[in-house]
């Protein structure tokens, strides 16, 4: 059941035919994992804590500098040198106390991580780097958790949606194998804030349509968004039956 | 034979893969992902797809930054 207090805040969400108190109760029902509080995470973690999403586990640890707030918008410069996970998780209380934050404030291996997975229904990858996506991939695979993957550098965006609940699931291996591989970043890049925020925006909305049991379409893509000329590319990925991580052969 | 890479023509040999195009491009394997026609191949196909005449491709690397 919804608080009158909740009816209030929510009451957009319940003129929704799409959402309804139905799929507000899925969201307080959610439980999301979000790795990376930095340009993805932060528009992300602030819609699904502003959407009611019940519990939020966000994960991180950097300390906020001054170059981050040029598209980290969930920070202010009174912040810089604390914690990020510490930072936000303030922030979303502030934003929504009818919520649940919890922080982790470490560089989680594999075996933590799954352990995180056994407690949430999705996980938005919002880290910057390929070791990290790559792990996060294999974790996600392995307990069967469906993975929104977001990234961007320079003016350009990625968007995946791999639901690893499902058999038939691509994963973000099949699409970038190589493990060695750096994978442009923003720090050896640059990026601008609104194409990042765009990505972390549209993983957001992706997790409440997840969640709400709306139909992705997405799942199974590659979403390329280029920041010039407002572009979308399209992708179908399959299953690659040789990848080391999904397929038959690991 | 003709195709497009990124939108912009490219002739090749009659006959080519994905991994030939490559070294065509002199783009680096690592780190690329490639779709024909809005369907990406995965790198363990990228040596038998043979390209074909009029094949919109797609070349784009991996990003990580976020
Ligand atoms: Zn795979």
């Amino acid at each position: 059941m919804l608080t009158d207090a909740e009816m209030l805040r929510y009451s957009r969400h319940l003129l929704l035919e799409d959402v309804g108190e139905l799929g507000q109760k899925d969201l307080k029902n959610g439980k999301v994992l979000i790795i990376g509080m930095g340009g993805l995470g932060s528009p992300a973690a602030l819609y699904l804590a502003a959407a009611g999403v019940g519990t939020l586990v966000i994960a991180d640890f950097d300390c906020l500098e001054v170059s981050n707030l040029q598209r980290q918008i969930g920070y202010t410069t009174g912040d810089i040198g604390g914690d990020k996970v510490a930072l936000m998780k303030h922030r979303l209380e502030q934003l929504n106390p009818e919520i649940r934050v919890r922080s982790i404030n470490r560089e989680m291996d594999k075996t933590q991580l799954l352990m995180e997975l056994m407690m949430v229904n999705l996980v938005l990858d919002c880290t910057d780097n390929m070791a990290s996506r790559q792990m996060i991939n294999a974790a996600c695979v392995e307990a069967k958790v469906p993975l929104i993957v977001g990234a961007a550098i320079r003016m350009e965006g990625q968007l995946m949606f791999f639901d690893h609940s499902q058999e038939d699931a691509a994963c973000y291996h099949c699409l970038f194998p190589s493990n060695e591989e750096q994978g442009l970043n923003c720090s050896n890049s640059g990026v601008l804030g609104p194409v990042v925020g765009t990505i972390g925006t549209l993983q957001a909305l992706e997790a409440i349509k997840h969640l709400t049991g709306l139909p992705s379409g997405i799942k199974n893509k590659l979403k390329l968004f280029d920041g010039k000329t407002l572009d979308w590319q399209t992708f179908a990925i399959n299953k690659d039956a040789q990848c080391t991580v999904c397929g038959k052969t690991k | 034979m003709k195709i497009t890479v990124n939108e912009n023509i490219v002739q090749l040999d009659d006959k080519c893969n994905i991994e030939q195009l490559l070294i065509v491009l002199e783009s680096p394997l690592k780190g690329s992902a490639i779709a024909v026609n809005q369907k990406i191949i995965s790198r363990s196909e990228w040596v038998n797809y043979q390209l074909q005449e009029n094949d919109q491709v797609s070349l784009f690397q991996a990003i990580a930054g976020g």
